[in-house]
C-alpha cells in the first residue's frame, strides 16, 4: 500500500524536499541509526537462524546422522532428492495441499474479517474473539475433535446424519478424499489467524474514504471492489506468501491426522524431512531435502513478489 | 496419530547392558559415577522400575543412576538432539523397531562382551527376546519387554451371542465373529461388529505379522536380509480375512490401531486384537473384558511381541558403560526379573521364571502362557519404517477391495528395495 | 486538513454505528439481527470441534468413547480436571509457559520492530535484498534446523534454562516482515514533519510510528504469545527436565494405562492451557480495534 493511496482523499500534497523519500547516504549519524535498528535482530538472526541453516547446508553434503564423523558424500543426497520415488510423491502431494490450503484459507478468511468487520454486525468483539479460537487451541486436542466428529462408525457427524440416511464415509482413509479432509482441517485450524491479519488491515483503511464513496453512491459489492480490496493489498500481498511458506511446510496438522496414510497420499516434503532426519536418522539427506524445499518456496515467493510488484501495490514499494 | 501408536507400543522395560571394558569395575577414584536413565515406563510399571533403580543404587556406593520418566514417542523425538550434543542419557530403554537404527548409526554400544561375560546373567534370557536387540549378529541392548499380543474380548457381548468359549482356531474365531456381528436394519453397514482388524498402523505393528505367521507366512527372512512377503502362505492369509471382512462384514475396514482400541472401548466391536494395556483401558470403559491368546491359524499359533529394550548410549565413556553395564546385570538378576514381571504386569524375560513364580500376578501367570508363541518383529531389520508401510499399503488395499496376490507382489518389490537400502 | 478529513475523525471515533447513523432505522434493524442470527449458527457450526473439546473435558473415562457419541456428559464431572493437578506439575508449567512465551513475545516485539522501521523508513541501500534474505530464514522448515540449532544452545551451556529457551526466538522473521508491512502503510507526513523539527531517527521511531503501530504491535504480540505457548517441539526436544518444561510441552507427558492417551484429562489440560490465550486475546482484540480507530490515521 503506498501513501499516496492512503492521503490523496484527504487532499494530500507531496512533501518538500526534505520529506521525500530521500536516500539516507551520507552522513555517519544516519548510517549509525540504520545499523542501531537492524543490529540486535540481526544478530538473533544470524545466530540461531543463520548458522544454524549453514549447518545444516553442510550437512546436507554428508552422510550425517547425528552421531560420529559425518562422511562427505557430494550431491549424492540432492540427486537421491529427485530420484527416490518416495520424495517425488511427496513433492506432488504437498502442491496438491498447497493448492487446495493456500486459497481456501484466504478466501475464508477475508470473508469472516469483512464480516467481523462489518459495522452492522451486533457483538462483533464476541465473534472476532470466538472465531479465533481454532487457532489457540492445541492441534492434538483438535485433532482428537475433528476424529471424534468425523470417524465413520463411532463419529458424531454419522451418527446424527444415519437418521437422515446419510453417511459419510472414511473420510481420512480414502486415498482420493484424504488429503482435502486434511486440507479442510487445516483451513478450520488457520483461518482466524489469517483472518486477524486481514482486521488489522482493514483497520488501516480510512473512514473517509467509504464516505467518500458513499457520497457518490457506491455500494457493496462495489465498495468491495474499488476501495476495500485494493486497499488490503498489502496485506494480502503478506498473508498470500504467509500462507503459502505455511502451506509447503505443512507438517502438524497431517502428522496427527493420517500420519501419511492411506497408502502415503498425505505424505509431505516435511513429513518426508521429518521421517528421514528424527526417524531414519538421516540428516544429511533431510537437510538437502529442506534446502530443495527453500529453493522451491524462495522462487514460488520471488514469483509473487513481482506479481504484486508489477501492481504497483507490492511489497517493497 | 502415528506418535500414539509409539506410545501404545511401548510396554515392557529392559534393562541396559554393556560391555566393551568389563575391566574398569572400580569407578574413578573422584566419587560416584552418576547414570542418566530414560524410560517410557509411565504407569504402575515406571513405580517398579524406578524403585529396581533405586534399589540398585543403595546396594552399592560406586553407582548412581537417576531415572527420567518420559513417554516412548517422546523419547524417539529427543533422542537425537540429545545424544547429538551429549545432554542425553546413558541408559535409555526404547521400542524394538527404534534400536536397529539407532545401532547402526552408532548410537549404541555393543554389548556382545557384556553378554560373554556370564556375570551379566544374560544365559537365562529368552533367546527370542535376545533376537530383538540382536543387529548383524551384534547385541546391541538388553531385553527389558517382550509382550505377546492378545486378544481381549467383550464378556457381555459374547453372553448375549450365547458364545461361552473362546475359540482357538481361525475358522472358529471368524465364526464367533460372524455371530457377534449385527445389522439390525440391514442396511448393509453393522451396527456392532463381531471384531475389529485394522488393516494398517496395527498395534505394535503386530497384528499382520502375527496372523501371516499363524498362516505359515513371514515378512522377511529370519536374518532379516530378504523379503518374503510375497508368499502362497500369505496369499491365502490375506484372501482369508480379506473374504471375512468384506464378505461377512465382521469388522470395519481402514481402522488403524488406536481406531481399533476406540471402536472396542465404545462397545461397536466384541473384540480386538491388542497389548496387555488394553486390560487396564476397558476396565476404565467400564467394560467387563476376557483376554485370550490369538487363536491358531492353519500352521501355528503365533503372536508378534511388542518389543522393548534397554541400551547403552556411546555417550556414555568408559567408567560410565562399566557402570550402566552392573545396572544391566543386576537387571537380568533372576530376583530383578521376577520382580519386575510380576510389579509391571508382563511375562518374564527369563526362561527360569515360570508361570508359577508369577502365579501372585494373573494377568502375568496368563501371558506367561501364551509367551512360548512368541516372535521378534523384524528383528534386525533396520529399514522397518519402509518395510511395515508397505505390509499397511498390502493389507489396507485388500480390505479396500483389491486383490491379494497382486498387493502381496508389490509389497515385495518395495520390501526388496527398503532391505536393499 | 480539509473538512472532509475531519468529519472522518469524528466518524471513526464515534466507531461503527457513525455510519449506519444516516439510515432509516426500522427496516435495516431487522436486517441487521436476521444477519446476526444466520453469523451467529454459522459460527457454532465452525465452532464445533472446540465445543466437543469443552464438554469432553467434562466427560468421565467410560464416556469419552462411548457409542452412541454424544455432544454433552451424561454425567458431568471434575475429575480430569483433578488429574491434571495430580499428575503434572501444573502451576510450575504454567509459570514457564508465561516467562517462554511472554519472554519472547517481548523481545521479539522490541527487536521486530526496530529491524521493520529500519527496513520500512531508513532507505539504505540493500534494504530489499536483506528482506528477502530475512523472509528466506521463514522458508527453511523447523526440523532441518532444529539439531544444530539444540546444539548450538548447548556449546553455550544454556540447555535447561530460560535463556537458552527464549533466546533463539527472540527475533524472527515473521514479525519483522508483518511489522513492516504495517509501517509502510502508515503515512510518512508525520515522521516526516518531526524529522523537519531535527528529531532523531529514534525519536520519531519512539515518539510518532510505535503510537500509531499499537494495533499491529498487539497483534503481532497475540501471534508471538500464541505461538510459543502452544510451540510443542522446541521446549520438548529443548528441556529434558520436566521442571522446565511449558503447559504444551507437559501434556504430552500424560498417559492412562498402558501409555493410552487418556483423552478427557487432554482436554482438560487443553481447555486450561487455552484459558490465558483466550482472555488475553479477548482484551486485547477490543483494545487493537479501538486503538486504530481512535489513532486514525491522520
Amino acid at each position: 500500500m503506498t501513501t499516496q493511496h492512503l492521503t490523496k482523499p484527504r487532499g494530500y500534497r507531496p512533501p518538500g524536499q526534505l520529506g521525500g523519500r530521500t536516500p539516507l547516504n551520507g552522513t555517519f549519524a544516519r548510517r549509525a541509526a540504520v545499523v542501531g535498528f537492524l543490529a540486535p535482530a540481526l544478530i538473533i538472526l544470524a545466530v540461531f537462524v543463520g548458522w544454524p541453516m549453514v549447518s545444516a547446508l553442510q550437512l546436507s553434503f554428508t552422510d550425517a546422522s547425528g552421531f560420529g564423523d559425518p562422511g562427505f558424500v557430494g550431491i549424492d543426497n540432492y540427486v537421491r532428492v529427485f530420484t527416490d520415488a518416495n520424495i517425488i510423491r511427496s513433492m506432488g502431494n504437498t502442491a496438491l495441499y498447497a493448492v487446495l490450503f493456500t486459497p481456501v484459507a484466504i478466501i475464508v478468511a477475508l470473508v469472516l474479517a469483512l464480516i467481523v468487520n462489518s459495522p452492522r454486525l451486533p457483538f462483533a468483539g464476541f465473534f472476532r474473539s470466538v472465531l479465533f479460537l481454532p487457532f489457540i487451541v492445541s492441534l492434538a486436542v483438535a485433532a482428537f475433535a475433528w476424529s471424534y466428529l468425523l470417524d465413520p462408525q463411532i463419529g458424531l457427524l454419522n451418527y446424527w446424519l444415519q437418521g437422515a440416511g446419510i453417511r459419510i464415509g472414511n473420510v481420512l482413509q480414502d486415498p482420493l478424499l484424504a488429503m482435502p479432509t486434511v486440507a479442510l482441517v487445516a483451513v478450520w485450524k488457520s483461518f482466524g489467524f489469517y483472518m486477524v491479519i486481514f482486521l488489522a488491515g482493514l483497520q488501516e483503511i480510512p473512514t473517509s474514504i467509504y464516505e467518500a464513496a458513499q457520497l457518490d453512491g457506491a455500494t457493496g459489492w462495489k465498495r468491495f471492489t474499488n476501495i476495500t480490496f485494493p486497499m488490503l493489498s498489502s496485506t494480502m500481498a503478506f498473508v498470500v506468501i504467509v500462507a503459502l511458506i505455511a502451506a509447503l511446510q505443512a507438517f502438524d496438522q497431517i502428522y496427527v491426522l493420517t500420519g501419511g496414510g492411506p497408502y502415503q497420499s498425505t505424505e509431505t516434503i516435511v513429513l518426508q524431512i521429518y521421517q528421514s532426519g528424527f526417524k531414519d536418522l538421516e540428516l544429511g539427506f533431510a537437510s538437502a531435502l529442506s534446502y530443495v524445499l527453500l529453493i522451491v518456496t524462495l522462487l514460488l515467493s520471488l514469483v509473487q513478489f513481482l506479481f504484486f510488484g508489477r501492481r504497483g501495490e507490492d511489497i517493497a514499494s | 496419530m502415528k506418535k500414539l501408536t509409539g506410545a501404545l507400543a511401548a510396554v515392557a522395560v529392559t534393562a541396559i547392558g554393556l560391555s566393551g571394558c568389563a575391566g574398569t569395575t572400580d569407578a574413578e577414584s573422584s566419587g560416584p559415577v552418576s547414570l542418566t536413565f530414560w524410560h517410557g515406563y509411565t504407569e504402575a510399571d515406571g513405580g517398579v522400575l524406578d524403585g529396581i533403580v533405586e534399589d540398585f543404587n543403595a546396594s552399592q556406593d560406586d553407582i548412581t543412576i537417576e531415572t527420567e520418566t518420559k513417554t516412548w514417542a517422546v523419547i524417539d523425538d529427543t533422542l537425537l538432539p540429545a545424544l547429538s550434543s551429549e545432554n542425553g542419557p546413558e541408559i535409555v530403554a526404547m521400542t524394538s523397531d527404534r534400536l536397529p537404527v539407532y545401532a547402526t548409526r552408532n548410537a549404541l554400544v555393543d554389548l556382545d562382551d557384556f553378554y560373554a561375560d556370564s556375570a551379566s546373567n544374560t544365559e537365562a534370557l529368552k533367546p527370542e527376546a535376545v533376537d530383538m536387540v540382536s543387529v548383524d549378529g551384534t547385541k546391541f541392548g538388553v531385553p527389558s519387554g517382550f509382550v505377546p499380543l492378545s486378544v481381549i474380548y467383550n464378556k457381555t457381548l459374547f453372553a448375549d451371542a450365547g458364545i461361552t468359549t473362546f475359540p482357538t482356531t481361525w475358522d472358529e474365531w471368524v465364526d464367533a465373529a460372524k455371530k457377534l456381528t449385527i445389522d439390525s436394519n440391514g442396511d448393509g453397514t453393522p451396527e456392532q461388529y463381531g471384531m475389529v482388524l485394522p488393516d494398517h498402523a496395527t498395534v505394535g505393528n503386530g497384528i499382520w505379522p502375527s496372523l501371516f505367521a499363524g498362516g505359515g507366512g513371514s515378512i522377511t527372512s529370519a536374518d532379516g536380509t530378504e523379503a518374503t512377503i510375497d508368499s502362497p502362505e500369505n496369499v491365502d492369509t490375506l484372501t482369508y480375512w480379506a473374504d471375512a471382512v468384506r464378505n461377512d462384514l465382521i469388522s470395519p475396514t481402514g481402522v488403524d490401531g488406536i481406531g481399533s482400541d476406540e471402536l472396542f472401548t465404545a462397545g461397536k466391536a466384541a473384540m480386538e486384537i491388542g497389548g496387555p494395556w488394553m486390560a487396564g483401558v476397558a476396565t476404565a470403559s467400564d467394560i467387563d473384558y476376557g483376554l485370550a491368546a490369538i487363536p491358531a491359524g492353519p500352521e501355528a499359533q503365533a503372536s508378534t511381541a511388542i518389543g522393548i529394550s534397554l541400551a547403552i548410549t556411546a555417550q556414555a565413556d568408559d567408567a560410565k558403560q562399566a557402570a550402566a553395564e552392573k545396572f544391566l546385570a543386576y537387571f537380568n538378576d533372576k530376583a530383578t526379573a521376577t520382580e519386575w514381571a510380576l510389579g509391571s504386569g508382563w511375562p518374564p524375560l527369563r526362561t527360569d521364571v515360570s508361570a508359577a513364580d508369577v502365579s501372585a500376578n494373573a494377568t502375568v501367570a496368563s501371558l506367561t502362557e501364551i509367551a512360548p508363541g512368541t516372535l521378534p518383529l523384524l528383528p534386525g531389520v533396520v529399514n522397518s519404517t519402509d518395510v511395515l508401510t508397505a505390509m499397511d499399503t498390502a493389507t489396507q488395499k485388500a480390505f479396500a477391495g483389491g486383490d491379494p496376490a497382486t498387493l502381496l507382489a508389490e509389497a515385495q518389490a518395495s520390501i526388496e528395495d527398503a532391505l536393499s537400502k | 486538513m480539509t473538512a472532509l478529513a475531519k468529519r472522518s475523525e469524528v466518524a471513526a471515533t464515534r466507531t461503527a454505528s457513525g455510519r449506519d447513523s444516516h439510515r432509516p432505522s426500522s427496516r435495516p434493524d431487522v436486517a441487521r439481527w436476521l444477519f446476526f442470527a444466520v453469523f451467529l449458527a454459522i459460527t457454532l457450526a465452525i465452532m464445533l470441534p472446540v465445543i466437543i473439546i469443552a464438554l469432553t473435558a467434562f466427560k468421565p473415562a467410560s464416556e469419552v468413547n462411548a457409542f452412541p457419541p454424544t455432544l454433552f456428559p451424561e454425567q458431568w464431572t471434575l475429575d480430569n480436571f483433578r488429574a491434571i493437578f495430580s499428575e503434572l506439575p501444573f502451576g510450575r508449567l504454567i509459570v514457564n509457559s508465561f516467562v517462554f512465551a511472554g519472554g519472547v513475545t517481548v523481545f521479539a516485539l522490541a527487536f521486530d520492530s526496530l529491524a521493520a522501521y529500519a527496513l520500512a523508513r531508513l532507505d539504505f541501500r540493500g534494504s530489499k535484498v536483506l528482506l528477502i534474505v530475512i523472509i528466506a530464514t521463514l522458508m527453511i522448515p523447523f526440523q532441518a534446523t532444529l539439531i544444530p540449532i539444540y546444539q548450538l544452545v548447548s556449546d553455550l551451556g544454556w540447555v535447561n534454562t530460560f535463556w537458552g529457551l527464549i533466546a533463539p526466538r527472540a527475533a524472527d522473521a515473521f514479525g519483522i516482515f508483518f511489522l513492516r508491512q504495517f509501517f509502510l502503510a502508515l503515512p510518512r507526513d508525520l515522521d516526516n514533519a518531526a524529522r523537519i523539527d531535527g528529531a532523531s531517527e529514534w525519536r520519531v521511531f519512539r515518539s510518532v510510528v510505535l503510537p500509531n503501530a499499537v494495533p499491529a504491535l498487539l497483534t503481532l504480540g497475540v501471534f508471538t504469545f500464541v505461538n510459543n505457548w502452544n510451540d510443542l517441539l522446541w521446549p520438548l526436544v529443548f528441556t529434558t527436565e520436566q521442571e522446565m518444561g511449558t503447559i504444551t510441552s507437559g501434556l504430552t507427558l500424560l498417559t492412562g494405562p498402558g501409555g493410552i492417551i487418556p483423552q478427557g484429562v487432554m482436554m482438560a489440560g487443553a481447555l486450561i492451557a487455552v484459558l490465558p490465550l483466550a482472555i488475553l486475546f479477548l482484551i486485547v482484540q477490543r483494545r487493537f480495534i479501538e486503538s486504530v480507530a481512535s489513532t486514525g490515521l491522520k
